[in-house]
């Protein structure tokens, strides 16, 4: 009955047996499907390259979900699907709908040397094994390159004398030869320190940390460490600017904007600070504020005052075209504070702003340093 | 009375010289008034003039008030010729000046002066054909600093600014310009080849975002079911769009003609761009007949450039 599988998976090193599918493989695939809409279902399924043309022909879509599922089950059940299968499928998943995930942003750092650098995906998904098999064997671990390139991780950790936690896995983004890691987190964290060393190991990096930069658009996030942002630079090429709102000058010549200019003035900035493009995407900038209140009057009544501890967070779907419209809707003069719109530059969205050395004594309002 | 008496004791002759003194005197005073007269007549003709010239100035300066309020649809008309003449000096000018911006365009590089320093374009072409533009903003002061940049993360742009930005500005612009028109040289070529010869290889073309390995498996005929050959080229030299080393080695199950073939693949792909070999190499196998009806656009873009595989790389050349 069982059919040869039609794919091979070179990378794949089931401790599973073959021939009789897990339960936990079986109830997983079940449940990864139920995820997929039912409208994306066959597409998806033939992303995955695991089920036969006659297969899917066979697949009936326009049933509940759960036939669907069980349906797709029995399927895998015929071709011995693996736990690396259903990761596969998983992966896809994940890779379609990646902006449900919270991505965390890791830059890794390089000792000087090693400046030619041969990136092999083989060489490098062997060595990410390697390294994290030999401290943690209870783990499934799942490779897949996508159409963007990039190269997705999974990671599902296991515990003593039980089986890895398929529902709960660790994702890694990466691009090949670039110091930026995309993680987004297993709950797991103590899992955390070995996946670092794996990816180290495997990218050859000496050190990882985070970057304070995360959003659920991963995307908007390579955006801005791969600096694909479309900012406007200035060059003798550029074409004009065209006015946006052209359309109001041609009303009745008697009526004045008389705050033309200064709309003018706003526009310009607001350009000059976020360019023409759209912006990326994140959903939320955090600050962490500690610092004393200043002036005069403060100083005589409280001579030793303590630092001041808040958390200011801006979020927002879109939150910096929100950023961006503020001036020009009147809410926020123009320029905004470098803080708000130095995200996209600095590539983080979460600071913390304390004491300069020494500033309390200057008495001058509008001094602050970020920190790490 | 008595002075003539005087004169007639003195004598004639001095009487006489007496009278010519008189004469020559009231010449002179003639000559000296009607000289006089002449400035004056010359000074009344200049203020003459120069009331003209004032007067047809205070009708230009009305005429060019009342085309100011009036709009723009009055022309000049008494010295009309003159300004238009330095108007077309003018516009000739700026034309001269943007086709010179134009020709550093075309160089590759272009820089644009900014309140702080200098914002540079760096636009990437490979043979005949333009790719990306990528930007660099540099604050010119001791030290120099990038202040932002479109550089892809890939590209070792801090050990190249490491090396020549402080000391030598424009080795580190051809620098950096060479190693971006090298991989957008490597990944047009790349493109090219899952564009155009998809049908010849196996699956995609297995490489990373520096495009400085590559690793893919191909056959030679379109109809044939195996694919015989694996190459493996490695891109040492960042500023090259060809490979430094180029490894082809044939399945075991190959018929051995094939094999034979390796040697000489492995010239190519170290000699000519990915898409050229291979427009050789399945060309030479094809017939030509067939070769020619399927594939017409690329034989045409093979001709067209055959003479260089590399048609512009001026920043590397300069490097070295």
């Amino acid at each position: 009955m069982a059919k040869k599988r039609p794919r091979e998976s070179p990378r794949q090193n089931p401790p599973v047996k073959v021939f009789i599918m897990d339960v936990t493989v079986a109830e997983y695939i079940r449940r990864t499907v139920l995820r997929i809409p039912r409208s994306e279902t066959r597409t998806m399924l033939t992303r995955w390259k695991f089920l036969s043309d006659s297969q899917l022909q066979s697949l009936n879509t326009n049933q509940k979900k759960e036939d669907i599922s069980r349906e797709v089950v029995e399927l895998c059940q015929e071709n011995c699907a693996t736990i690396t299968h259903a990761a596969d499928l998983d992966m896809i998943y994940s890779y379609t709908y990646r902006d449900k995930m919270l991505w965390d942003v890791y830059q890794m750092i390089r000792e000087e040397g090693d400046e030619n650098d041969f990136f092999d995906l083989a060489n490098f998904t062997k060595k990410f094994e390697e390294s994290l098999r030999s401290s943690f064997k209870n783990v499934t671990i799942t490779f897949k390159e996508f159409e963007d390139n990039s190269i997705w991780i999974r990671v599902a950790w296991g515990a003593q004398y039980r089986k890895p936690n398929q529902y709960k896995p660790s994702y890694v983004v990466y691009h090949s030869q670039t110091p930026y890691v995309f993680i987004c987190k297993s709950i797991n964290k103590s899992s955390m320190p070995l996946l670092f060393q794996a990816l180290l190991v495997a990218a050859n990096y000496s050190d990882i940390h985070e970057m304070d930069l995360r959003s659920r658009c991963l995307d908007s996030l390579k955006d801005i460490v791969f600096k694909r942002c479309s900012k406007s630079f200035p060059t003798h090429h550029l074409q004009p600017l065209q006015e946006k709102n052209s359309n109001l000058e041609n009303v009745d010549p008697r009526i004045i904007r008389e705050d033309k200019h200064e709309k003018e003035r706003i526009q310009r900035i607001d350009r000059e600070t976020f360019g023409d493009g759209p912006q990326p995407k994140l959903e939320f900038a955090q600050y962490r504020l500690k610092t004393t209140f200043r002036g005069d009057l403060i100083n005589d009544i409280l001579p030793n005052i303590e630092p001041f501890r808040c958390t200011v967070k801006f979020s927002s779907p879109h939150l910096l075209e929100a950023l961006r419209s503020l001036a020009p809707a009147g809410i926020a003069d123009a320029p905004l504070s470098p803080l708000l719109t130095c995200i996209t530059q600095k590539a983080r969205n979460h600071f913390n702003i304390r004491e300069r050395e020494g500033a309390h004594s200057k008495n001058s309002p509008g001094q602050g340093r970020i920190y790490k | 009375m008595g002075e003539n008496r005087a004169s007639l004791q003195k004598g004639v002759l001095s009487h006489l010289e007496q009278l010519e003194a008189a004469a020559h005197e009231v010449a002179l005073k003639r000559g000296e008034l009607k000289a006089q007269e002449e400035d004056t007549a010359r000074m009344k003709r200049r203020i003459k003039e120069l009331r003209r010239q004032r007067d047809a100035l205070r009708t230009k300066l009305d005429l060019c008030r009342s085309q100011l309020i009036g709009g723009k649809n009055t022309t000049n008309v008494d010295s009309g010729t003159t300004e238009a003449g330095q108007q077309a000096l003018l516009e000739w000018k700026t034309e001269t000046l943007k086709g010179l911006l134009q020709v550093f365009h075309l160089t590759g590089l272009s820089g644009k002066l900014t309140q702080r320093g200098a914002c540079f374009c760096f636009s990437t072409a490979f043979e005949n054909t333009y790719l990306d533009s990528y930007y660099l903003d540099l604050l010119i002061k001791q030290p120099v600093q990038i202040l932002r940049h479109s550089v892809p993360p890939f590209i070792p742009l801090e050990q190249i600014a490491h090396k020549y930005l402080q000391t030598d500005i424009k080795r580190f612009l051809t620098v950096l310009s060479g190693h971006l028109n090298a991989l957008a040289g490597r990944k047009f070529q790349v493109d090219q080849l899952q564009e155009n010869y998809a049908a010849f290889l196996d699956g995609g073309l297995q490489g990373n975002s520096l495009c400085n390995l590559l690793e893919f498996s191909y056959r030679l005929a379109r109809d044939s079911e195996a694919f015989p050959f694996v190459a493996r080229l490695t891109y040492a030299n960042l500023v090259s769009t060809l490979p430094t080393e180029a490894t082809i080695s044939c399945k075991e199950d190959a018929p051995a003609f094939l094999a034979e073939l390796t040697a000489a693949h492995e010239a190519l792909f170290r000699e000519k761009p990915l898409h050229r070999v291979f427009s050789a190499i399945t060309a030479s196998t094809d017939s030509p007949s067939q070769s020619l009806s399927r594939e017409s656009p690329l034989i045409s873009s093979t001709s067209l450039s055959s003479e260089g595989h590399d048609g512009r790389h001026p920043p590397e050349a300069a490097a070295k």
